[in-house]
């Protein structure tokens, strides 16, 4: 380092130069601490905006947002709840004020979705018996869709993000016995939709095993 | 413990979020409760058919791009050679 310093012209480079070094090393930690979860935040948004474009809107302020505050990210946590919790308070405060209609499902996005996926019911006789085997991934979408936005949020952060029950009641600013039983009842909720798809198949949910 | 208390433990037993105490108890209520060992592997199932059947999108190559281009911007204005 000292070497290089005697071929530098002047003093006010060499200070800027160390400025943007630790720029540089900030920026290669966010890239590896928090770019990473990018497809994560970006289906986050996606369920919370239901449009694609908003949603891209959303991760992209989440992002600038925490890399100015990159610095107050407690290193050694978890970057992705920190991310989560961002999102989820831009959301709340720019987005939702201005969406069309709160609550309200797009149902042709859906069919966007999904229309790609190649989407084939399993019948393996032996299962045959499962419904849950025979459910489409449209369906169980929509099952979640259903539910109250407060129930249908804390399944999908534990079931589909993994989150941990202190990360969830930290990012839905609710104690973890609120968690508990928000978890329990969305369950039983969603567990009565998809045994409604599954009769329409007739399948017997009642009598099994 | 009876069955209702157990139903509600249920959710959390699947999570793996019981404390100590509480699974003790729920242990010992699915070892002599048959409709809530039955019960159990319900909720098992529910909490496995969501991880499952819900879709993960990509996001878009663009918004990536433009996020990598986010954790540069700073550094392009102190010092213009060095692009990332
Ligand atoms: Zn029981």
């Amino acid at each position: 380092m000292a070497k290089s310093e005697t071929n530098r012209p002047a003093t006010t480079s060499s200070k800027k130069e160390a400025v943007s070094r630790e720029e540089h090393m900030k920026q290669l930690e966010f890239q590896k601490e928090a770019v990473i979860h990018i497809n994560s935040l970006y289906n986050y948004a996606l369920h919370l905006t239901m449009n694609p474009d908003d949603a891209e809107d959303l991760v992209q302020e989440t992002y600038l947002k925490a890399y100015r505050f990159f610095n107050s990210f407690e290193r050694g946590t978890n970057c992705k709840a920190w991310l989560f919790k961002i999102l989820k308070n831009n959301y709340i405060n720019s987005f939702r004020k201005n969406s069309k209609e709160p609550g309200k499902v797009d149902y042709d996005l859906i069919k966007d979705f999904y229309h790609s996926i190649k989407d084939t019911r399993t019948d393996t006789s032996e299962a045959d018996t499962d419904y849950f085997h025979s459910l489409l991934h449209e369906e169980v979408y929509l099952a979640l869709q259903s539910l109250p936005e407060e129930f249908r949020e804390v399944i999908q952060l534990c079931d589909i993000e993994g989150f941990t029950y202190e990360e969830i009641a930290n990012m839905v600013e609710s104690p973890i016995g609120t968690v508990r039983s928000r978890l329990y009842r969305g369950r039983k909720l969603l567990r009565a939709q998809l045994e409604n798809y599954a009769k329409k198949y007739g399948f017997n949910t009642d009598s099994e095993k | 413990m009876n069955c209702n208390k157990a139903h509600v433990l249920m959710s959390v037993a699947v999570d793996g979020e019981l404390t100590l105490k509480e699974e003790q108890m729920f242990l010992l209520h699915l070892s002599e409760c048959e409709l809530c060992r039955l019960e159990y592997e319900e909720a098992k199932k529910t909490k496995m058919i969501i991880r499952e059947k819900i879709v993960r999108f990509n996001a878009p190559p663009s918004l990536v791009n433009m996020i990598m281009q986010l954790s540069s911007v700073d550094s392009k204005k102190t010092e213009n050679s060095l692009s990332l």
